[in-house]
């Protein structure tokens, strides 16, 4: 699948913030468990987290949801910073992370505007009774190494060697292709595919919700435009009719 | 350093013949001086015939047409303005080359005047900071007034100039004491207002010395204050997007090159044409060459720091920033200004037989002084050109590069013209060659034996 | 005014030699104490590489700490070296002679600890950070990433600690030459082998006198660059608001020669204190570097003032905040306070008294204050600028370093006070043959009634 350019469309509106995509995500790609110890070192490893805003005064209170992953950027930051280039651009338009390769400089982490990177500070270790349900596709990262999503590659690979093999096609949107989060989501808030595909999914939202050359203005944005990273992950905002008219910061 | 190091100055070692001599060859006839005096003043006056039509054709409200108008004044804010310190600095390191240049460097703070009065209209023309642009001044969050970057950069613009006038009469004085002691009539009644009571006593002699000291630090902090101001207030400010923390600190780097190289230029006049041979020779070009080898380098540094900071981020403001002032319009000025101002010195000064010659530094200068023209263009002429500002974060469509109309080229000739003019002027009523630094050279200068050669001995007083 | 006092070369010998030929009560008491504490932080390093980077303070948001901070201090301190040596060597300053030796081994040892502090501990695989030092992996084509300032910073430290190294063995043949001469057996054999043959001969001399000018004018282009491109490691981010500051490079450079120069004068009392060396180095030459200082401190106020006023003029809310915690929340208020006082507004006035330039008790405590300053003005930039208070990130943690992250930072400074101990202990830590060349090249010249040091044009 050289010819692919992955990406993510999530609709923010349709997101209730249940988290089934974090876990989801710990099950597929073996992250290790986040126990309380951790995160009150705040050393917690998320490769997909569901960040939680409060809006207005109790009791006319809300609260917003935004999941937040790896956005694969076309111009990522944090590859060029890697001594080792253990993180680089690979032909399907992602960002990917060698771990072998990785030396846990922590430049990356530091450099990504997202947040999405996380670092092994300890051994990832699970109860025995757990250590069976690991996924034999995913290597268990080691201490002192950077991690991150990973689009679920090891579910494209298996599935586009499986079609291969068979002589069949993928279709867009197939659960056997999608990452863990996508078919997780109760809501259908996350939405991936091909964006060279000019048919999926994905296209068609990029197509109807953003805007182009300012013509037409759909729900599409992208996180952090102004840093000119160029994100693979679109996000379509929120439909609020008693929200309050705000500018956001550029 | 070199053999030629050994004649230092004049040949005597008598500090009063050094004076009689000195004094003997301010006061020649020269018809040739006065020739090109009047065509000076006649190209000044174009100069202000150019700024007349722009002024009436376009009014003060139109910024990009002046463009090149704050570029001259950049220009002649970062050479001249500049200069001064190629005498302060090397005073204050108690560098013995730097006393046949001093007085030379000094008398570019009277060139200052010229600078101020080019800058006036500029006033008027930067707007106000009711348009919504960025500003130091936290217009809008404190109670500044919407002309706060018109009064900071005129105020210390005035103390700059006046510190310069200050530095010159002070470092004057006791020459204009002894142009009053010999010298008769008005010019007597002149030179004795001037040298306000010298007489040469000790008292008067400690004052001096701790008087230049801190006019002179006082200058270095005022040029770096007024390179803040204009870099900031009349350029990056006037482009979204531009935050570049390290730029007053270029702009003010490139005042101290472009003073090294124009100092060199004049003391190349003096040598070529005065009668101060014996005054200027290896030794000074030899001094300013390697300032200027230096600063130049630096230049690629203080460029680079900024330049990969853009480059890195690249973010489309940033993006945009390297658009406007290095690879987009201006390209070809910045290829020529990085051509001129960084590569040539930086090859040519490495080449020995260069180095050690009077016309290479000069002519490196000469380099330098265009590059730093053009630099000047580039980054004004680019930041007068944006027009809309409206609390943008950056800068949406880079605008087209402004050609230089018939007044532009004329408030150039006649700004570069009037320059030169009270140059002339002041060097020929001021000693050009600093008398009493020469004398006190004679002083601290011994020639010895030691084994089996003859050396110079320099004295180095604390 | 300088004083002038004649030595002799017999004299300077001996003077000089003591450190080398003789061992003080208190040398081998402080030697223990910097090995003990050099080895409690090795043992914290393998705790560390055992257990993983957890057991330091670092974590989420603040991915880099204590560190990243010591190793830009001590790339900061080795810029005393050169700015001490070459640069003071090519200006011809006569007051350089007794201190280049101490500054430029000062520089050796400082650049160790900073490749210790950054790429050893710092990283999270150290076994595998040769991978990033010295690329091996030609078979697999696998090539490290040219474009990463972690690339440059390792190739810029290993020239200039080349360059330093060069540096030191130079000055130091014909020192080693005298001690050769004055000592017998195995100890005589093995100076000679290091003194290279050095007989004194003219062309020797000749040789060595173009070497060091030589060195000192190739040696500059490294040292702007080594510290320029530390700065690059945090200023070419866009992740921290705060960082990404085209002022870096300079900014850090003329702090490096703040702290660099303020550790050499520090350096310069411990000598007066320990070995007695008083005729040599004199209240004139900490007047001279007190005078220095004066205006490398002023310039470098200069640099962090314009880093701040270009901060607050971006007004971007990621940048905003940032600065508001460094200023105004606890602890890093109050740090920050202690910071520009102990770097700025405590030592800078107080040089500006001839009566504290001139005291050796007086300069000890202002320069160790500068340090003090300076690492603190390193914490503040590293720690605040990752704590990032942007959008998006909902991280908003702290950071404070563990004891065992503590072990490693005191062992990273006892390396530099062994270095110099262990150094002192098998060559002269004032170059003889300088001095003795600045005694040659002295003269007066008498003007009236006043009587002027000259010095002998080269």
């Amino acid at each position: 699948m050289a010819d692919a350019k992955w990406g993510m469309v999530i609709d923010v509106d349709k997101c209730t913030g249940c988290q089934a995509c974090v876990v989801a995500c710990q099950s597929e790609n073996n992250v290790p468990i986040n126990t309380e110890d951790i995160f009150n070192q705040r050393r917690a490893i998320e490769w997909i987290r569901v960040e939680r805003y409060w809006e207005g005064e109790f009791p006319d209170v809300k609260a917003r949801f935004i999941p937040v992953l790896c956005q694969h950027c076309d111009d990522a930051p944090c590859e060029p910073v890697c001594p080792v280039f253990a993180t680089y651009h690979n032909n399907e338009g992602m960002n990917v992370q060698i771990y072998n390769r990785c030396i846990g400089t922590r430049f990356c982490a530091n450099n990504c505007p997202y947040h999405v990177r996380y670092f092994n500070f300890w051994e990832p270790e699970w109860p025995d009774t757990l250590t069976h349900q690991l996924n034999p596709d995913v290597t268990v990262r080691s201490r002192g190494i950077m991690e991150k999503c990973t689009f679920c590659v090891q579910r494209i690979r298996r599935t586009s060697r499986e079609a291969d093999r068979d002589g069949r096609e993928i279709e867009d949107g197939a659960r056997e292709l999608s990452p863990a989060c996508v078919n997780s989501c109760p809501t259908s808030a996350l939405v991936w595919g091909d964006f060279n595909n000019k048919n999926s999914k994905v296209s068609n939202l990029a197509e109807k919700e953003m805007s182009h050359n300012g013509s037409h203005h759909g729900r599409g944005y992208k996180m952090m435009e102004n840093l000119g990273t160029s994100p693979n992950v679109i996000y379509l905002k929120k439909i609020d009719k008693h929200a309050k008219e705000t500018v956001a910061h550029e | 350093m070199s053999e030629e190091a050994v004649h230092n100055g004049h040949g005597s070692t008598n500090p009063v013949e050094v004076m009689n001599d000195l004094l003997e060859k301010g006061s020649g006839q020269k018809p040739l001086f006065w020739r090109i005096t009047a065509l000076l003043g006649l190209l000044t006056v174009a100069g202000i015939v150019g700024f007349a039509i722009r002024l009436t054709s376009d009014g003060l409200g139109d910024t990009p047409k002046w463009g090149y108008h704050m570029a001259l004044f950049a220009l002649i804010l970062t050479a001249v303005q500049g200069a001064p310190m190629v005498a302060i600095a090397p005073r204050i390191a108690k560098a013995h080359w730097r006393r046949s240049i001093s007085r030379a460097a000094e008398l570019f703070g009277l060139v200052g005047v010229v600078s101020f009065l080019i800058y006036i209209p500029l006033i008027w023309v930067l707007p106000s900071m009711t348009d919504g642009r960025r500003t130091l001044w936290f217009y809008g969050e404190l109670n500044v007034p919407a002309y706060m970057p018109q009064i900071m950069a005129t105020l210390v613009l005035v103390s700059l100039v006046v510190t310069g006038l200050s530095l010159l009469w002070v470092s004057a004085r006791p020459d204009f004491a002894f142009l009053r002691d010999r010298s008769q009539g008005r010019r007597r009644k002149w030179y004795g207002r001037l040298a306000h009571g010298w007489i040469g006593s000790s008292q008067q002699w400690y004052w001096q010395k701790h008087r230049l000291g801190i006019l002179g630090a006082f200058y270095f902090m005022m040029l770096v204050t007024v390179h803040f101001n204009v870099s900031v207030d009349f350029g990056m400010a006037l482009v979204p997007g531009w935050i570049d923390a390290l730029y007053p600190v270029t702009h003010a780097h490139s005042s101290l090159q472009a003073g090294v190289a124009i100092t060199l230029v004049a003391m190349y006049v003096f040598y070529k044409w005065g009668p101060y041979k014996e005054y200027i020779n290896f030794d000074q070009f030899w001094g300013l060459g390697k300032l200027l080898f230096a600063l130049s380098l630096l230049w690629f540094w203080f460029w680079f720091s900024s330049f990969i900071i853009f480059w890195y981020g690249a973010k489309p403001s940033e993006e945009a920033i390297l658009d406007l002032l290095m690879v987009g319009p201006y390209l070809p000025i910045f290829f020529v200004v990085f051509f001129l101002v960084f590569f040539i010195p930086l090859w040519a000064m490495i080449w020995n037989p260069l180095r050690r010659s009077v016309w290479g530094p000069v002519t490196i200068a000469i380099s330098v002084l265009i590059a730093t023209a053009l630099d000047r263009i580039r980054v004004y002429v680019g930041a007068f050109s944006v027009s809309q500002h409206e609390n943008k974060h950056q800068l949406d469509s880079i605008p087209d590069a402004v050609l230089p109309g018939l007044p532009d080229v004329l408030i150039w000739i006649g700004g570069i013209a009037a320059c030169v003019l009270v140059y002339m002027l002041a060097a020929r009523f001021i000693p050009p060659i600093n008398i009493w630094e020469q004398k006190e050279l004679k002083l601290y200068q011994v020639h010895k034996k030691f084994h089996r050669t003859e050396v110079q001995i320099l004295g180095k007083p604390d | 005014m300088q004083e002038h006092v004649q030595l002799t070369q017999k004299q300077i010998n001996e003077d000089l030699l003591t450190s080398v030929l003789g061992t003080p009560r208190w040398w081998w008491p402080a030697l223990g104490f910097f090995v003990l504490v050099f080895l409690i932080g090795m043992s914290a390093f393998g705790y560390m590489l055992n257990q993983g980077v957890g057991v330091t303070g670092l974590n989420r948001p603040v991915f880099w700490g204590a560190f990243m901070v010591n190793f830009v201090f001590f790339i900061g301190i080795s810029h005393a070296g050169i700015m001490i040596s070459a640069i003071l060597r090519l200006t011809q300053a006569e007051w350089r002679r007794p201190i280049t030796r101490a500054a430029e081994v000062l520089t050796v040892f400082s650049l160790m600890s900073a490749l210790m502090a950054a790429p050893l501990v710092h990283v999270g695989r150290p076994w595998r950070a040769d991978l990033w030092v010295f690329p091996y992996d030609f078979a697999r084509g696998v090539w490290i990433n040219i474009r990463s300032p972690f690339v440059w910073d390792p190739s810029a430290v290993m020239t200039y600690l080349t360059a330093s190294t060069l540096f030191v063995l130079i000055a130091l043949i014909p020192d080693l030459a005298i001690i050769r001469d004055r000592s017998t057996g195995l100890k005589r054999k093995l100076y000679a082998g290091m003194a290279l043959g050095f007989r004194g001969t003219p062309r020797q001399w000749k040789l060595q006198t173009i070497a060091g000018i030589l060195l000192s004018a190739l040696v500059l282009p490294v040292f702007v660059s080594v510290h320029s491109i530390v700065s690059w490691d945090f200023a070419v981010q866009i992740g921290p608001e705060a960082w990404h500051s085209t002022i870096f490079a300079p900014y850090f450079i003329i702090g490096a020669i703040h702290s660099g120069v303020s550790a050499v004068a520090t350096l310069m009392v411990v000598m007066v204190w320990a070995w007695g060396w008083n005729k040599y180095i004199t209240p004139d030459h900490l007047d001279a570097i007190a005078r220095l200082l004066i205006i490398v401190a002023t310039a470098w106020f200069f640099f962090f003032f314009l880093e701040w006023v270009f901060a607050l003029y971006t007004l971007e809310p990621a940048e905003m905040a940032m600065r508001k915690l460094q200023v105004f929340e606890s602890p890093w208020s109050w740090l920050f306070v202690v910071f520009l006082f102990t770097a700025y507004f405590i030592p800078v006035p107080m040089w500006l008294f001839r009566g504290v330039r001139r005291s050796l008790f007086w300069m000890f405590v202002t320069t160790i204050l500068v340090n003090v300053g300076m690492w603190l003005e390193r914490f503040l930039i590293i720690v605040p600028g990752l704590m990032r208070r942007s959008e998006f990130i909902f991280d908003w943690g702290s950071y404070h370093p563990s004891i065992i992250e503590l072990a490693m930072v005191a062992m990273t400074f006892a390396w530099v006070g062994m270095g110099m101990l262990v150094f002192t202990k098998v060559f002269p830590l004032i170059p003889l043959f300088d001095i003795k060349e600045g005694m040659v090249g002295r003269d007066e010249i008498r003007i009236g009634r006043r009587i002027v040091p000259a010095s002998i044009r080269e």
